[in-house]
């Protein structure tokens, strides 16, 4: 064989092995990005806080449920929570408390079941920015009167309970949606609106006790 | 070909090397002369684009003049029009000016001037005025910036218009929508004034000729989407025509009034078959003779646009049998024929077939076409499986107020989002929903229908009353199997024409 295809057959062996390498090694960081995003358990995820400290003194709040029969479209449920220094981990046991069901046959469930809250963030404007996963728009069963009834479970449990809240915006996956499920709008915040449960506001009790 | 002439130079016998030098003289002449000749071929094209009729309306005459379009900008014959309305005048050919007198006022304007002097005060016009072949140019815009001034008259066009209308002289607008229903096509004519019409057709071309002048069409053409037939308004000689280009498809044609001559369907029978769906049955042809049982004088509602929920990839709540998505569209077919053959309104649909449509796309469907009265259907989904209720929804009142308010700072706000378009006709969408309510519980009865609130994504830009109608309960087998049964359909669109009958007649109907 002459020596110069000798020479040129080496030099192609060694620039192939070369580029081997960069292919394996490329392939292989791909593949790590993709496991950590699929991975539940991912590394840096910040260790779970507790919501509340064991010598927070219990409260009682009220959690809106849809009533799955009669005139009102929520109804509400007494259920306890603890009061911790943070309003935002008030907040998170009171969506605990939704996401986990009324207690009783005359109410429904206001989340679907795969449903999860990210993250909570409370503005200094009192607008608590809570953001589920993509379930919560993707397993909803639809139904104008059932997105409203999930949608207001949410905003009334927290504005009522927690007056810091003034109004709750809802984000889905991370990101600002149009609607829940295509019917009811969440392109703004949500304020408080008790004329669908059955409770009074508060303005209203105390008027009507003086 | 000049082009290769100087190539074959090179390689061509010293004998013949004077003519072919003499052939590339004559080509680096003729190349640019050539080119040149092209490029005023096209641009002057562009500067001197073809002429147009244009009739100006006058109270009780008409004149047709040549309109003739310089770069852009459309010119009309001064002299002609000024000699109809009686204005002296003086054309000074030395001066190359022309003054015209009214009273103790004098306009004078100059040739390749664009500006013009009113008792010596300067008017500017848009383009100059031109002087050709003893005719005097000037931009449409003279009318209204220096004739309106010397005479008093008053001169009104849309841009982009051929018309013209003078004075007071009364100009109803003429609506034409066209719109597919299976194997016919309909072209509605809707105009304030009762009109009379006259269909003659000649092969490919039918003309609609219409005995009233000095009318002013919404639009001057109409390309339908499935491209059988054209449909253009034309009064360039002074008679309103409307000229349809039409397919050899096209068979029959029939040409209904409604509303006291106030509204016409032109219905072109096809042999064209209706495209036909999986899910949905084949459309019910409407009688397009059947001529509307009740004509109220003052209806107000005459366009409704009826909006069936989801569609394509969105399929909404689902039962063991079907899907929202199908079950809004077979039903908002229905009632598209039932309202057309009872009451005679334009019936438009967000969707007539299986495709996805965000919430804006379906507003704006109403909103673009005046529609008076916008009706979103969907089907309910509750976790009780034994509830059985449907809703009327409305927008939720003052959504988004206290949010704008607070970002508008307190000062006047100079941008309203346009979520908030639904406020214009919030009390008249409150009194459909009740109307609709009473109508629904009346047909039938036993069932629960309750007026709600919501923040409606669909409701919240429609800018004409609107209501949302939730259905049913599809996780109710008994009520899911109801809301498929044919007849139970029949009854609930009866149930709508007849709100829609009573809300059109009552003052909260907009007429817009």
């Amino acid at each position: 064989m002459p020596r110069h295809i000798k020479i040129g057959l080496i030099v192609f062996g060694i620039g192939g092995a070369i580029a081997m390498g960069f292919f394996v090694d490329i392939v292989g960081r791909v593949r790590s990005m993709v496991n950590e995003r699929e991975t539940e358990e991912n590394p840096f995820k910040p260790p779970a806080q507790p919501l509340y400290a064991p010598t927070d003194p219990p409260m009682t709040v009220k959690i809106f449920f849809p009533a799955a029969s009669g005139d009102s479209l929520l109804v509400a449920e007494d259920q306890t929570i603890f009061k911790s220094a943070e309003i935002a981990n008030r907040a998170r046991q009171i969506l605990q408390k939704i996401q986990e069901g009324p207690g009783r046959d005359t109410m429904l469930a206001p989340l679907p079941k795969e449903a999860k809250v990210q993250d909570l963030f409370i503005s200094e404007q009192g607008t608590a920015f809570i953001d589920f996963s993509d379930a919560l728009a993707t397993a909803h069963p639809g139904g104008v009167l059932n997105e409203l009834t999930t949608i207001y479970s949410i905003v009334d449990s927290l504005t009522y309970n927690l007056p810091e809240i003034k109004q709750v915006k809802i984000l889905i996956g991370g990101v600002e949606k149009e609607t829940l499920a295509g019917h009811c709008l969440l392109l703004l915040p949500l304020e408080m609106d008790l004329s669908i449960t059955n409770v009074i506001p508060h303005e209203e009790k105390t008027a009507q006790l003086k | 070909m000049f082009l290769f002439v100087p190539f074959c130079g090179y390689s061509s016998p010293s004998s013949r090397s004077d003519k072919i030098s003499q052939a590339m003289r004559a080509a680096r002449i003729g190349i640019p002369l050539a080119a040149l000749g092209a490029a005023l071929f096209i641009f002057g094209g562009l500067m001197h684009a073809a002429d147009t009729s244009i009739p100006i309306y006058f109270p009780n005459s008409k004149l047709i003049v040549k309109a003739e379009t310089f770069n852009r900008a459309t010119y009309v014959p001064i002299k002609e029009i000024i000699e109809f309305m009686g204005v002296p005048y003086t054309d000074a050919l030395a001066l190359e000016t022309l003054t015209l007198r009214s009273g103790n006022s004098r306009l004078l304007m100059t040739k390749n001037s664009a500006l013009m002097s009113y008792n010596n005060q300067i008017l500017l016009l848009p383009s100059p005025i031109l002087r050709e072949e003893g005719r005097w140019l000037a931009p449409i815009e003279f009318l209204t910036i220096g004739l309106t001034r010397l005479t008093g008259t008053e001169f009104r066009y849309r841009p982009g218009t051929p018309r013209i209308f003078a004075d007071n002289v009364d100009s109803p607008e003429l609506e034409m929508n066209a719109q597919t229903l299976g194997p016919i096509t309909r072209l509605t004519l809707r105009c304030s004034v009762p009109l009379k019409l006259d269909l003659k057709r000649d092969n490919q071309r039918a003309i609609l000729a219409i005995d009233r002048p000095a009318l002013d069409p919404v639009r001057e053409r109409l390309d339908h989407r499935d491209r059988m037939v054209r449909f253009a308004f034309d009064d360039s000689d002074g008679d309103a025509k409307i000229i349809l280009d039409l397919t050899r498809d096209v068979t029959d044609m029939r040409l209904t009034a409604a509303d006291n001559n106030r509204v016409f369907f032109l219905d072109l029978l096809t042999k064209k078959e209706p495209v036909t769906e999986a899910a949905p049955p084949p459309v019910p042809t409407p009688a397009p003779a059947a001529k509307p049982d009740v004509i109220p004088a003052q209806r107000k509602v005459r366009v409704v646009v009826i909006d069936p929920g989801h569609g394509g990839m969105d399929t909404g709540a689902k039962s063991a049998s079907m899907v929202e998505k199908d079950f809004t569209l077979v039903f908002a077919r229905k009632l598209r024929t039932a309202l057309q053959t009872r009451l005679g309104p334009t019936v438009l649909l967000t969707r007539d077939s299986d495709v996805a449509l965000d919430n804006e796309a379906r507003s704006a469907v109403a909103n673009n076409n005046q529609a008076n009265l916008f009706i979103s259907l969907h089907a309910g989904y509750s976790a009780n499986k034994l509830d059985d209720g449907s809703s009327v929804f409305v927008m939720k009142d003052n959504f988004g107020q206290a949010f704008t308010t607070a970002a508008a700072g307190g000062r006047d706000q100079l941008f309203l989002p346009w979520y908030l378009g639904y406020r214009i006709h919030h009390q008249a969408s409150v009194s459909a929903a009740n109307v609709l309510q009473e109508e629904l519980s009346k047909a039938i009865p036993g069932s629960k229908f309750a007026v709600r609130t919501a923040p409606l994504a669909v409701l919240s830009s429609a800018t004409m009353p609107s209501v949302l109608l939730e259905i049913g309960n599809f996780n109710n087998p008994v009520n899911a199997q109801t809301l498929a049964d044919d007849g139970f359909q029949k009854t609930l669109a009866d149930a709508l024409v007849n709100a829609i009958l009573r809300f059109s007649q009552s003052p909260q109907a907009a007429a817009n």
